[in-house]
């Protein structure tokens, strides 16, 4: 058991002259955070609910306070307001080490002067575990991460992917209640990347604990999490399984957040006629899927000009639609990405790479899209009509 | 094209070669000058004294281990209890001043608190004052309560140092990162042990820098004990050594005198002969990515 809840939870940093020098090396931008007189708000209005064993993912772009939030839950960093319970308890003030978490960090964070079996044990030595429970818990982690050969190395004679392996093994040794990772792929090259992403869903099955993970990579998001956060500007975007917010992106950021290549959006118009609802663009008029007739009537939406938001793999070439002209096709393998302008704005469509010439460029084309594809914002609120 | 090249190489190659035979020479003639007084003591201690009184003469003069037992046993000048007092001092005074600079350079490094910054400042303030300044007042203190001749006197004021707190605050923005704090922390270490147990050891390389400053600076003191050690069975090596000056010339052995300045050096040289070993680069290396 070990269900981690936050409820509304906030972060304020107060604006101290030598904080900024410190983050500023890192990057960060505050461009978009709310900032009051307390000090920059990193976090605000967050709630979760996180079950057992359930792999949160949270993703968003730089400095949207994912990692201010996974510091929060392990204790590094104080909770301005709000609550947060592990197991039913509550935690604001309790110190991370008796938060029985452990964490990851994007860096590593090894002790260089220790060997990897003793950065393992360290938790294990400092809980006062005897020697045999220790050496069989640090070989089990070992085994699992398949780093048995190592553990004699320190870790400046290990590879960047053996190091990964060895902090997130660190973490593991003693069967933490949470699993907390912040970005601990980013230090990695692609491939490797794409072979640790594949050995944490591995691990995953083998460990069972709760993890909460930050990214700001969608594959990793998408591929990881039974449910993902999606954040911007220290706000939570949409909370769902990756399937739904790939398929009911809550609102325009969520849309172009997730998905490459980006989700196309168009200026439209949402018609009512006999009762269904209709996307009028460019000269092309679909029909909504049923499923979505339902929810927008459910909502009572009105007839209203939308943004209509069509993702690459979605938009079809067709006789008649949305008349475009292509002007660059990148051939990606199996498939091919045409860039096209649709009344002067850009346009991506993923179209098949079989047969064809691939001699598209220059050619006008029309496009089309099912009813079932198409994702209806408000010009408003940015939100998604469903919703 | 290659041929151009290769001929390029080789020109190249030469001015390396010269570069490298002129470091060397200066490098050398650098070791030379550094070891010219050394060499010279050892000789000097090696003869006895009528052998100093007459010519001089670079040969080795055969009376070095007479020179040494007399030395060890002179009556007046207790050297061997000068070299325990002396070392007791300069070790735990070495000792302290390290690691308690450490923890301070820690401290504000790795917390944040109110007046840090004016705590940093006021340390970096004490550093202006001449300790000769100081030194009235604590002299002073220590005869009203008659704490002389005591040597944790001596040993307790290394305590505060602010140029070795300086030092290992740099040491540890450079090496440091709050990441790897943090990683004790949630691995359950209290602060004191994350202290001992992780950043300390990381910081060997610093603290046996600082640990050699410390030794020598303590054990070559003479200003400081003069003033405050006046029994003779505390006296350290430098007061024993500054009092050979007012002897005796005519009568006094001057063979036994290079011994005595010889057996003075020696422990500072053994001290960095051992702890230069722990001063290796890159320790943290391979800890934390970049
Ligand atoms: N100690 C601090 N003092 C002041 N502001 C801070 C501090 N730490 C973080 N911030 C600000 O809070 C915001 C959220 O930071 P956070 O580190 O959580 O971002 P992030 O989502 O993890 O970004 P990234 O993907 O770059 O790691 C940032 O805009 C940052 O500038
Ligand atoms: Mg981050």
């Amino acid at each position: 058991m070990s269900e981690v809840k936050l409820v509304n939870i906030k972060k304020v940093y107060p604006v101290i002259e030598r904080n900024k020098n410190k983050k500023n090396v890192n990057g960060h931008r505050t461009g978009n955070l709310q900032i009051t007189d307390q000090g920059v708000v990193a976090v605000q209005e967050f709630s979760l609910d996180i079950a057992d064993k359930e792999f949160i993912v949270l993703v968003g772009p730089s400095g949207c306070g994912k990692s201010t939030t996974l510091r929060m839950v392990a204790g590094l960093e104080e909770i301005t307001s709000g609550e947060l319970y592990i197991d039913g308890e509550y935690m604001n003030d309790v110190a991370p080490k008796d938060r029985d978490i452990a964490m990851v960090f994007q860096n590593y964070a090894l002790y260089p002067h220790m060997t990897v079996y003793q950065n393992m044990a360290y938790s294990l030595k400092i809980q006062k575990a005897s020697r045999e429970e220790i050496d069989r818990k640090v070989r089990e982690a070992a085994e699992i991460l398949d780093i048995t050969d190592y553990l004699d190395r320190k870790p400046k004679e290990l590879s960047g992917g053996q190091r990964q392996r060895v902090a997130i093994g660190r973490a593991i040794v003693r069967h933490p209640k949470a699993l907390l990772m912040d970005e601990p792929l980013s230090n990695l090259d692609a491939k490797l990347r794409n072979q640790m992403r594949a050995e944490i869903i591995k691990l995953r099955e083998r460990i069972n604990t709760t993890f909460i993970y930050v990214t700001h990579d969608q594959t990793e998001a998408m591929t990881l999490g039974d449910r993902i956060v999606v954040m911007k500007d220290g706000y939570i975007q949409q909370i769902a399984t990756p399937q739904e917010v790939f398929d009911h992106p809550s609102n325009l950021f969520v849309a172009g957040f997730i998905g490459t290549p980006q989700m196309n959006f168009f200026d439209a118009e949402l018609k009512l006629r006999d009762g269904d609802y209709w996307v009028d663009v460019e000269g092309a008029s679909v029909r909504l899927a049923d499923e979505k007739q339902e929810r927008l009537k459910a909502n009572h939406v009105e007839e209203q000009a939308v943004t209509l938001g069509v993702r690459p793999e979605h938009l079809l070439l067709a006789d008649k639609g949305i008349a475009g002209r292509v002007t660059v096709s990148e051939l990606m393998g199996s498939s091919r990405h045409l860039h096209l302008t649709v009344d002067g704005k850009d346009v991506i469509i993923i179209v098949p790479s079989t047969g064809g010439t691939g001699n598209y460029i220059g050619s006008d084309v029309a496009l089309g899209f099912d009813g079932s594809n198409a994702h209806v914002f408000s010009k408003a609120t940015e939100k998604n009509l469903e919703y | 094209m290659t041929i151009a090249n290769s001929s390029r190489s080789r020109k190249a190659k030469v001015q390396l070669f010269i570069l490298r035979v002129l470091a060397y020479l200066f490098i050398g003639i650098l070791v030379a000058m550094c070891l010219f007084f050394f060499i010279m003591l050892l000789l000097m201690s090696s003869k006895s004294n009528s052998q100093l009184q007459g010519a001089f003469s670079l040969k080795w003069g055969g009376h070095f281990l007479e020179n040494l037992h007399n030395a060890w046993n002179d009556a007046s000048t207790n050297i061997p209890r000068g070299m325990v007092n002396s070392f007791i001092v300069a070790m735990s005074s070495a000792l302290i001043t390290t690691y308690f600079s450490a923890l301070t350079a820690y401290g504000i490094h790795v917390y944040e608190f109110r007046f840090k910054r004016a705590i940093f400042t006021f340390i970096m303030a004490i550093m202006m004052i001449p300790s000769q300044v100081s030194a009235v007042g604590f002299i002073q203190l220590a005869y009203k309560f008659g704490l002389t001749n005591k040597l944790w006197l001596l040993i307790l004021p290394g305590m505060a140092a602010p140029v070795v707190f300086f030092y290992m605050k740099q040491y540890l923005e450079s090496v440091l990162p709050l990441e790897m704090v943090e990683a004790a922390r949630i691995d359950g270490s209290s602060e004191f042990r994350i202290f001992n147990e992780v950043v300390l050891p990381i910081m060997k390389p610093a603290v046996a820098v600082q640990m050699i400053f410390s030794f020598v600076s303590s054990w070559n003191n003479y200003f400081m004990p003069s003033l405050l050690l006046t029994k003779p069975e505390k006296r350290t090596v430098p007061i024993m050594i500054a009092m050979l000056r007012s002897a005796d010339y005519s009568k006094f052995d001057m063979g036994k005198v290079f011994m005595f300045i010889l057996l003075a050096i020696l422990p500072v040289m053994l001290v960095y002969a051992v702890l230069s070993k722990s001063i290796i680069k890159g320790v943290t290396s391979g800890s934390v990515k970049g």
